[in-house]
């Protein structure tokens, strides 16, 4: 029995196989969305996993110049760290598969390489577009992770608890989260926007001034895999600010609600702004995005203080 | 100074149907002066070709088959025409028009792209001659 | 990368082929880091020969052939030629006739700025603005089709007038589409003015000053956005517009968010005067006999395309083909503000300054000869083909 249930695990669920679908499901939901704000019709349901099969099936191409274990590995190991991260986290509402003290730090940092890894790719080739794509991509990883940690942080105080299902289980039958901590919320969300690189923080992407930053010289089996790779992090990031904030995730039903809810906002803000150039970003985000976590956190230590 | 002026617009579009045009199931009609297949009307043609003169890409020829009975036939090739209606404008009877119904051109393969207007036997009788001159040559293409 | 070398520059290039760009034309930026330090322009991939095909086709068929050198500024380049060609033959075209040649011109005024709308936001990332300017433009299409029988290239014009006319019917329904996108126009200005993360891509980026407009040259909107009162429409009114007078537009601050507000304001201009037009159309022919030769002659004529002033050269020789047309089109005379203005600012904002101009690349590929060894500026036709048969050898 002890061998049966990781393999299941890592292959079907709550990892491999389900997380990757439901990537792609998530996937079509915010395209549809965004669609939608914008007035036109969208994909049909069918299109990510349309766009998945063509890009697999593609020749990849190894431009000159790379390291080319290097460039095949990358989308390998963004991949990986991401669907390590969705062991830790409750998929449906359900316990995690792996649970221990101080696995939010490790899931948050797992959701992490998948920038990383970008970065490296980026700066691999020789390309120009891949090295400015590189350098912003790691510039933006740098300005929002402060503030996105201790956003997630502030219930992880409340909850006095550095572990994922803890923070859960302390989360359902309180008062939500995002009602004790707005301030909390609005960074948390907006720093999921930045980690996903969606648009405003599209800026190392930035299709109409650097083709495709990072992912310029990428195609194929590469490509796809990052692309998945974003898609199973969009379910994660959605799921932990969900479990956090929007009073934990006790059954699927619960679960598809929430993370869907957490979509159609983070949809509207996708297409309400203009893209933020990269030092607008690193501004907003040390400025601002710093200052507010930082506060939320000062309130909940006082508050947490005179409590005791 | 605000931030996301833009937002009645997307919260509005939510609830509306979007403003997309789902051709082929719908199709919009094209207005009546829309310039779309030319149709050539043999009757009334007098022969005086000013409409050939002013084509500025040699869309359309006029093959006499009976000058002094005034039989002629028009070869209009559609893949060269622009659409740009001069020759209509040219014409002093009223022989030429542009459809606004017949607009969907697109075609696989080159025949269709070649039409001949006249009378039947007219187009007949040019065909006959044509291929009796092709006979007559054939190493010719 | 061999370190040994001394530091290279690190060349970006955008285009030809890149998605910032809707028609090609080739741009290299020097940058360090994320600052622009040097840019150089390279143009002429879309050279067609236009110019020398207008010497091997008659009038009319050239009317056509000119109106497809730009697909959204077709319009003036056909009514430009036209009025040449009419002046040269001393034909007076009737009331009509330029009445329903504005209309259509400003119309067309309309739909390029709209577009140009969409088109620099979605330079700027801002995706909704685009799909919604681009909306709305289906509206003013859709006009224009009624009105003229195609959606592009509107050959409304012919020699001696024009071939549409306008009805009651077309009429109502060139007011209905004006007034709801007189509406939607109102809230993009709110928008573009007011929207902080746009703004935050507009204001204070590409500012040129009064002085540098003047010295680069400048035309069109770009200029008036920097405080020259230059608009070919009341300088030297041509076709409607003596009768019909418009309001020159200018702002002083000379950034991208100010040319924005000149096109929008220009669009509220238009806007009154397709109303002023359709309320007060004179009635009479709207076409006159011109003859097929025309007389010799040399004329040029001006007329205000969307983007600024579009200069035709005609001259011609008796018979009923031209002996010469030259064009210069407005986009031509912007670059250079572009390629000076580029200089210190950050990589993120070249998509938006190149597209702030509104440049049209298919208009812009004409001859330029640049006179750097003081030799004569005069080429006659066997030194160009002498050249031509040198270079590529």
């Amino acid at each position: 029995m002890n061998t049966i249930f990781p393999v299941i695990a890592i292959l079907f669920f709550p990892s491999g196989l389900f997380i990757l679908a439901s990537g792609l499901v998530y996937e079509f939901v915010d395209r549809k969305l965004v669609a939608r704000y914008q007035n036109r019709i969208g994909p049909r349901w069918f299109q990510p996993l349309a766009d998945l099969f063509k890009l697999l099936a593609k020749e990849e191409f190894i431009p000159k110049g790379v390291q080319p274990g290097l460039f095949v590995a990358l989308p390998v190991a963004a991949l990986a760290g991401a669907l390590t991260a969705a062991l830790y986290v409750p998929i449906l509402g359900l316990r995690p598969a792996y649970s221990f003290s101080g696995d939010l730090i490790v899931t948050l940092y797992l959701l992490s390489m998948m920038t990383l890894c970008i970065g490296l790719a980026g700066a691999n080739t020789m390309d120009r577009f891949s090295v400015v794509g590189a350098t912003r991509a790691l510039t933006q990883l740098f300005s929002y992770e402060a503030p996105f940690l201790l956003a997630l942080l502030g219930p992880a105080i409340m909850a006095g608890s550095w572990q994922i299902s803890t923070i859960n289980t302390y989360a359902q039958g309180r008062l939500w989260m995002i009602v004790t901590q707005p301030i909390g919320f609005v960074v948390a969300i907006v720093g999921l926007m930045g980690k996903l690189e969606l648009p405003p923080f599209d800026s190392p992407e930035a299709e109409t001034e650097i083709v495709a930053g990072a992912l310029t010289e990428y195609s194929g089996r590469g490509l796809g895999l990052f692309h998945i790779g974003r898609d199973v992090e969009l379910v994660i990031g959605l799921t932990l600010v969900a479990a956090f904030y929007l009073g934990g995730l006790a059954n699927p039903l619960d679960f598809l609600i929430k993370t869907l809810v957490l979509l159609l906002i983070t949809a509207g803000l996708q297409s309400l702004f203009a893209r933020l150039r990269i030092d607008q970003t690193v501004g907003l985000w040390w400025r601002i995005g710093a200052m507010l976590a930082l506060a939320q956190l000062l309130v909940l230590i006082i508050l947490r203080g005179l409590r005791l | 100074m605000s931030i996301g002026a833009m937002l009645g617009d997307i919260v509005n579009s939510l609830f509306k149907k979007p403003a997309t045009e789902l051709y082929p199931f719908e199709r919009k009609p094209a207005p009546e002066k829309f310039r779309g297949k030319l149709f050539f009307d043999p009757e009334k043609c007098s022969g005086c070709q000013l409409c050939i003169k002013d084509c500025p890409s040699d869309a359309i020829e006029l093959i006499t088959v009976d000058k002094v009975n005034k039989r002629f036939v028009m070869r209009y090739n559609i893949d060269r025409c622009t659409f740009c209606a001069q020759c209509v404008q040219n014409c002093r009877f009223k022989c030429l028009n542009m459809s606004n119904e017949d607009w969907e051109l697109a075609s696989i393969n080159k025949e269709a792209f070649e039409v001949y207007y006249g009378k039947e036997e007219d187009i007949a009788a040019l065909l006959a001659r044509s291929t009796e001159e092709c006979a007559e040559a054939p190493g010719k293409g | 990368m061999n370190p040994q070398h001394p530091p290279e520059k690190f060349i970006l290039p955008i285009g030809p082929q890149h998605p910032a760009l809707k028609e090609p034309g080739h741009f290299e930026f020097t940058i360090d880091g994320e600052i622009v330090k040097d840019a150089t322009v390279r143009l002429g991939y879309v050279h067609r020969g236009i110019e020398k095909g207008t010497e091997a086709r008659n009038y009319n068929q050239d009317l056509y052939l000119l109106e497809r050198i730009c697909g959204i500024c077709s319009h003036v380049h056909a009514t430009a030629f036209a009025l040449g060609v009419e002046k040269l033959a001393g034909v007076t075209v009737p009331p009509r006739a330029q009445a329903i040649r504005t209309l259509v011109a400003e119309l067309e005024r309309v739909h390029s700025h709209l577009l140009w709308l969409g088109v620099c936001a979605h330079e700027g990332g801002f995706d909704t603005l685009f799909m919604y300017s681009w909306r709305d433009r289906e509206t003013v299409m859709d006009i224009l089709e009624g009105l003229t029988g195609n959606r592009v290239n509107y050959s409304a014009n012919i020699m001696g007038g024009v071939k549409v006319d306008v009805d009651d019917k077309t009429a109502d329904t060139i007011r209905h589409g004006i007034d709801y996108l007189e509406g939607r126009t109102h809230h993009y200005m709110k928008v573009v003015t007011t929207d902080e993360t746009f703004l935050g891509r507009t204001r204070d980026i590409g500012t040129m000053t009064y002085e540098q407009a003047i010295r680069l040259d400048a035309v069109g909107p770009t200029a008036r956005a920097s405080g020259v009162r230059a608009d070919v429409r009341v300088d030297a009114p041509y076709a409607g517009y003596p009768d019909f007078p418009v309001d020159l537009i200018t702002e002083t601050a000379g950034d991208l968010a100010a040319r924005f507000v000149v096109r929008i304001n220009e669009l509220f201009v238009s806007y009154q005067l397709i109303r002023t037009i359709l309320d007060k159309l004179p009635p009479g022919e709207i076409s006159v006999r011109i003859p097929r030769r025309i007389p010799e002659g040399e004329t040029i004529s001006r007329v205000e395309a969307p983007r600024g002033e579009l200069f035709y050269f005609i001259r011609s020789n008796g018979t009923d083909k031209p002996d010469r047309v030259k064009v210069r089109t407005p986009s031509l005379c912007n670059w250079a503000s572009v390629m000076e203005l580029a200089v210190g600012h950050k990589l993120a904002d070249m998509p938006m300054i190149l597209a702030g101009i509104d440049p049209c690349f298919s208009c812009n590929d004409r001859l330029i000869r640049v006179n750097r060894r003081g030799d004569s500026q005069l080429w006659s036709w066997e030194d160009l083909r002498r050249y031509g048969i040198e270079q590529y050898k």
